[in-house]
């Protein structure tokens, strides 16, 4: 299945995209998608700890299992206000 | 509890949002808090900062805690808050919120967990701008 994940604020400007589409095995999970993003933006590694996850407008733990048609978002700690 | 949330890249009007205040006769406090563009960042000076904001996302981390609002302070009768998007100028406000309740002192906590809540989950992000 194809993923397609969103990057935000300075994590769109580290890795000089926006979007990527990443090709998972049924059944991944969001820790291995990581895993995919991070080969491909070895720059987006060191912070992840500090990383937000959203799958679709929701907060995702890296345990949580993907389906076709998730769409994942990736960002760093939020600052509004 | 009634609710407004407007994510906006139009200056906050507070004279207008005050004057547009509804309020029911059981309620005494009516709080505002504006959050304003501070003149420096990490001590540097800067001109103004810039909002971006995942906004499907930020209206829904918005209204859960709207929801998580309600349950704390059940006497709540409103909520209206408005964030600033895009480019704020230093001194200009990028946040203003309301809060109307029966006595001040659920207003000014349910304020104050809301704003603080809002900076850990509602994905805003700001890039200062630096000084021409």
């Amino acid at each position: 299945m194809t993923i397609p994940v969103q990057l935000w604020s300075y994590f769109r400007d580290l890795a000089g995209t926006s979007r990527l589409d990443v090709e998972l095995a049924a059944g991944a999970t969001i820790a291995q998608l990581l895993d995919a993003v991070y080969l491909r933006h070895p720059e987006l590694a060191g912070l992840r700890k500090s990383t937000l996850i959203a799958v679709g407008v929701d907060y995702q733990r890296p345990d949580y299992v993907l389906r076709a048609g998730d769409e994942v978002s990736l960002f760093p700690p939020v600052q509004g206000g | 509890m009634t609710r407004s949330l407007s994510l906006t890249t139009d200056p906050i009007n507070e004279p207008a949002l005050v004057a547009s205040r509804a309020m029911g006769a059981g309620m005494g406090a009516a709080i505002t808090f504006s959050g304003v563009v501070r003149g420096s960042e990490a001590g540097e000076p800067i001109a103004a900062i810039d909002y971006e904001a995942f906004v499907p996302m930020a209206e829904r981390q918005f209204n859960l805690l709207f929801d998580q609002l309600a349950e704390r302070w059940p006497t709540l009768e409103s909520v209206r808050l408005v964030h600033r998007l895009g480019v704020v100028r230093v001194n200009e406000a990028s946040l203003w919120v309301e809060i109307i309740s029966p006595h001040r002192g659920e207003a000014f906590a349910a304020c104050q967990w809301l704003i603080e809540e809002m900076k850990r989950v509602v994905p805003i992000w700001k890039r200062p701008l630096a000084s021409a």
